[in-house]
């Protein structure tokens, strides 16, 4: 008779204080047909008791793991760690090609806004590290007279009768003067060798 | 004109020491021009004296007051071409010029004082020429007194681009290639 009052109170209680599944009071409840049979595991009321022990302990240990953690990494040197490590090795063992194969360039250069870019890039002193001389003495300009329609604007706007005429001229002397000049160093054959002009024109075409 | 190409090797020559074939050829048309100028400056003049006086003036070459005369123009003229511009019309169409010693520009100083000493290397049959030749800097008698040389200022550069870009221009039969004129560009 106790017994029925206890287990009427507990159904009324409207939220349970526990779990409704796993309270032996709930699972030995009464079956509200009478004559009908529950199949009732015996086991049931071992497992709520253990878990009501297991539940504390593990968030117990949870809390306990991360204040360890938290102690360990503190006192962890990370660059005294990295030190230790030998990236050579290591990279030694990665195989660069397939790590690039896997990389989707294209859809990494969309990501990336050029003129963002560019507009952070000083580009007077990368120039200033440029020798442009040098770039222009490899130009083989002959063959880009040749191929380009730069000759047709040489000859438009340089040419005539008396700049061709006055070119063989010169040239036709120059030529003449290397001749007699090869001529005359073969005879009285000079020690030393001559200088090919005066000092300052030939620093002046040095630095040119 | 088939023009021989002026070589890549030439187009490195301005600022070099200019030869005895450009100087002589130099020489010859500045003779040529100054004393064509200095006829018709008396051609000139005589007409002047026949419009004026009515009277016929005649310039015989035996006269000592023409050649007096002569000599002193061929001062002012190459005098003042070299003090003023460091080349003379003959010197400009071969492309050379008067530099100082170490190369620089010739003061007008040194240009004058070099039409003063020029007639020295005519002296001992012209022996003061022979520096021009033999002398490890092309330099003759007046170069040596003076302190001034003598090179080429032509731009061979674009002489030879002209060159090309006429060939270029022209159709490949039209070409002209003598016998040991180099027609291939690509020294």
């Amino acid at each position: 008779m106790r017994q029925a009052g206890v287990a009427a109170a507990f159904a009324l209680l409207d939220p349970p204080l526990v779990v409704s599944t796993s309270h032996p009071w709930r699972v030995i409840a009464p079956d509200p047909v009478p004559g009908h049979t529950d199949c009732v595991n015996p086991r049931d009321r071992l497992r709520a008791v253990g878990r009501r022990v297991t539940d504390p302990a593990e968030a117990l240990a949870q809390e306990a793991a991360e204040r360890v953690i938290d102690l360990v990494v503190n006192a962890l040197d990370v660059n005294e760690l990295a030190a230790r490590v030998d990236l050579n090795a290591l990279l030694s063992r990665v195989d660069l090609d397939v790590l690039l194969k896997k990389v989707d360039v294209d859809a990494l250069l969309d990501q990336v806004d050029l003129n963002a870019l560019l507009a952070r890039v000083d580009l007077k002193p990368l120039l200033d590290r440029v020798d442009v001389n040098d770039i222009v003495q490899q130009i083989d300009m002959d063959a880009l007279v040749e191929k380009t329609d730069l000759a047709a604007v040489i000859a438009s706007s340089t040419g005539g009768m008396t700049t061709e005429a006055l070119d063989a001229v010169r040239s036709g002397a120059v030529g003449l003067d290397r001749f007699v000049d090869r001529w005359v160093r073969r005879v009285i054959r000079p020690k030393q060798p001559w200088p090919a002009a005066p000092p300052a024109l030939l620093t002046a075409q040095a630095e040119s | 004109m088939s023009a021989r190409p002026p070589q890549a090797a030439l187009v490195s020559l301005q600022g070099h020491y200019a030869g005895s074939v450009s100087r002589l050829a130099a020489y010859s048309i500045d003779l040529v021009v100054s004393t064509a100028v200095f006829v018709l400056g008396l051609a000139a003049i005589s007409w002047g004296v026949r419009i004026v006086t009515g009277h016929d003036v005649s310039w015989n070459r035996s006269n000592i007051v023409v050649a007096v005369i002569f000599v002193i123009w061929q001062f002012v003229y190459f005098g003042y071409c070299w003090a003023v511009s460091g080349r003379t019309p003959g010197m400009a169409l071969l492309g050379i010029r008067v530099v100082r010693a170490d190369g620089r520009v010739l003061p007008p100083k040194q240009g004058v004082l070099r039409s003063l000493v020029f007639p020295l290397s005519f002296l001992l049959f012209g022996l003061g020429f022979l520096g021009i030749l033999v002398q490890h800097e092309h330099r003759a008698l007046h170069d040596l007194i003076a302190g001034s040389a003598v090179v080429y200022s032509w731009d061979a550069r674009a002489a030879r681009l002209r060159f090309l870009a006429r060939q270029a221009e022209l159709p490949e039969a039209d070409i002209p290639s003598p016998v040991g004129v180099r027609t291939d560009t690509s020294s």
